[in-house]
């Protein structure tokens, strides 16, 4: 088998991890070697499924002990079989990166022989990465779950992040869909990262994945399990995944398309609860367990608490602007600060990158309204935003909200 | 301030371009446009070059606070037909407002400014990862650039850090300025005083290139194909020099 037969192996078992950022730390480049990172990341390429490129992602081999139902590599699928030497991922790696095609390595491996040797594989790439190609971009590597705290401890000096995937959000759908896998040993990685996370060790902190649609759990599930994870255990980023299907299996749904709709609404509320002062318990209740697939979160619940509206721009505070439907982050701040210096108009909202179109129902300006008073229902307001967010969305998502109207 | 009906002139650089900007606004001029050297006059235009030499660039330049002389360089770079004149207006708006110019979107010129600002920062970040180079012999490494701004300072100085310890050259298409990097700084050249005829691939480059695009083929996910976005953040105008889709366009 020759490199690139190799390289299309590898790649594509690893394509379907959703994590890709590059962002968050900051290597300082030294006087030898290659490389360095970007605060804010950066993307290399787009693929054709819009998904940005910046790592290089691969897996050590997707060779694997385990049977996960829903993943391409388990072991009793007859697919070819390939493995990377660490020599082979440096080159690579190396070469990948002097052209400026990536902005470093994403690591992964199914599990060979047992999570220690296997997790040894990645140390021994990893470290004659560094030490003697002298690479100082961005790394990548997953934890392999059940592997001794002191490997993880080498392998935490080594890279930027470090992922160990939770997968499903409850035991229940891990020991349906995962039986060789256990949480606890996730947590126990996350936890070891969590304690001893430092500007040398884990510098970008950890992330962590979960599959979508492959099992029954609810998205009030899912976004329950997020936020425990975020503060317990100060992960950077969960990443969710639509579950694609490669395998049949009684115990898999059956269906055609990924879940992409829920995907971005599991998105859209995960950023609602890192940055928009949300709980969870604001947008989802064990009443109402699933997001609405027509209208994004923050609208929804913007609907849901209609009396609580319009706010007035002018007057209002940075928590409440944030809780406006088209209002994001920047869009707050600007407010804020500018109105310090004059007052802001419908005009001024617009130059500040205020999507118009949905905050207008929300808000007044100065106690002008921009729509007539006797509209305001959310009715109304709903059809409007369903009609705005349609606009946007492309066709197989089209595909998929149609089932819903 | 009073108008002028003059079409100003200056020598092609930031700090002469500076240096005019605050004279006019010390004479509270109000120009009809001001323009680089190449400008060539229209048959009513009235053109006029003032002599900068005896004023003091370097106190000028020590005046301006450092956020402001920034935006005003990022200004510079763009390629906005009116960009000096853009620049003169948020330059007499910095000296009212001082660092608080930031914040006034209600003024349309300053919220235009700004504007481009951004234009000219985005374009400069997505070529930090849009370019592409190849491994010529004796390891130079060469790439090939085509942008709307004038931002291959920016990208070279990015490159400078990332890439220190390789020879680099960064060819910019459309304006024939070369970035040559020799492990210490880096040179902005006229690409006709340079001979780079023979650009001779290194041996592996091929080989190198062909992993590049299995690797990028292989990993978009075919259930989620979803071209509108791919293009929505890798706009078809850079895809001339990005390896793994050039072949697409
Ligand atoms: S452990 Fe499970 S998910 Fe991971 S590679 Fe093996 S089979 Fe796939």
């Amino acid at each position: 088998m020759n490199l690139q037969e190799k390289l299309i192996i590898l790649a594509d078992s690893a394509k379907y991890d959703a994590s890709c950022s590059s962002s968050g730390s900051t290597r300082n480049i030294k006087s030898k070697g290659l490389g360095n990172t970007f605060f804010s990341g950066i993307c290399h390429s787009f693929a054709a499924d819009g998904r940005c490129i910046s790592l290089l992602k691969i897996l050590m081999t997707n060779c694997c002990i385990f049977d996960c139902k829903y993943c391409l590599n388990r072991r009793s699928n007859n697919i070819k079989r390939a493995i990377f030497t660490p020599e082979e991922i440096c080159q690579i790696t190396i070469n990948f990166y002097r052209r400026n095609y990536i902005e470093g390595l994403f690591l992964s491996s199914g599990i060979v022989q047992n999570p220690d040797y296997t997790m040894n594989l990645l140390i021994e790439t990893i470290s004659l990465l560094r030490n003697k190609y002298h690479f100082n971009g961005y790394i990548h590597a997953k934890a392999i779950p059940g592997a001794s705290l002191y490997l993880v401890k080498k392998l935490g000096y080594l890279v930027d992040r470090m992922s160990a995937n939770i997968e499903l959000p409850t035991d229940k759908g891990l020991k349906l869909l995962a039986p060789n896998k256990d949480s606890k040993k996730v947590t126990n990685i996350m936890h070891y990262v969590k304690e001893n996370r430092s500007a040398k060790f884990v510098s970008s902190g950890q992330s962590t994945q979960m599959i979508i649609g492959a099992s029954q759990e609810s998205d009030y599930d899912i976004m329950s399990k997020s936020s425990n994870l975020y503060q317990n255990y100060k992960l950077k980023r969960v990443f969710y995944s639509a579950y694609i299907p490669v395998n049949h299996d009684k115990n898999l749904p059956l269906i055609k398309t990924p879940p992409l709709v829920r995907e971005n609404r599991l998105y859209q509320a995960d950023w609602l609860l890192r940055y928009y002062h949300f709980k969870v318990e604001d947008i989802l209740s064990s009443d109402n367990p699933n997001f609405n697939l027509l209208i994004d979160p923050k609208a929804d619940w913007a609907l849901r608490h209609l009396d609580e509206f319009p706010k007035d721009i002018n007057h209002c505070s940075y928590e409440e602007l944030l809780k406006v439907p088209g209002i994001g982050l920047k869009g707050a701040k600007r407010i804020i600060s500018s109105r310090q210096y004059f007052t802001v108009t419908f005009k001024d909202l617009q130059k500040m990158g205020i999507v118009l179109k949905r905050a207008k129902y929300f808000i007044t300006c100065n106690g002008q309204y921009l729509m007539t008073k006797d509209l305001w229902n959310a009715d109304f307001i709903t059809k409007n935003l369903v009609l705005e967010e349609q606009k946007h969305t492309t066709d197989t998502k089209k595909e998929q909200l149609a089932l819903f109207l | 301030m009073k108008k002028s009906n003059y079409i100003y002139i200056y020598p092609n650089d930031f700090t002469s371009l500076i240096t005019l900007l605050g004279e006019l606004a010390k004479s509270k001029i109000l120009p009809l446009n001001i323009q680089d050297k190449n400008y060539i006059p229209g048959l009513f235009d009235k053109v006029i070059e003032l002599d900068l030499s005896p004023l003091n660039t370097p106190a000028i330049i020590s005046h301006i606070d450092k956020n402001i002389l920034n935006t005003l360089f990022y200004l510079y770079l763009s390629n906005h037909e009116y960009k000096e004149l853009i620049m003169y207006y948020f330059f007499l708006y910095s000296l009212k407002f001082k660092d608080k110019v930031f914040f006034h979107r209600d003024i349309n010129i300053v919220d235009k400014a700004l504007k481009i600002v951004k234009y000219v920062q985005n374009e400069n970040h997505k070529l930090k990862g849009f370019t592409r180079f190849k491994e010529l012999k004796r390891h130079i490494l060469y790439a090939e650039i085509t942008c709307e701004n004038n931002i291959i300072f920016l990208l070279s100085n990015h490159f400078k850090k990332r890439l220190k310890n390789e020879f680099w050259i960064i060819k910019d298409v459309k304006r024939n300025i070369l970035s040559i990097y020799d492990k210490k700084d880096f040179y902005l050249v006229d690409a006709n005083n340079c001979n780079l005829k023979e650009i001779i691939l290194s041996e592996e480059e091929q080989e190198i290139e062909d992993l590049w695009k299995s690797f990028y083929k292989t990993i978009g996910i075919k259930e989620r194909q979803n071209d509108r976005c791919r293009l929505n953040f890798m706009p078809k105008k850079y895809w001339k020099y990005i390896l793994e889709v050039s072949d697409e366009i």
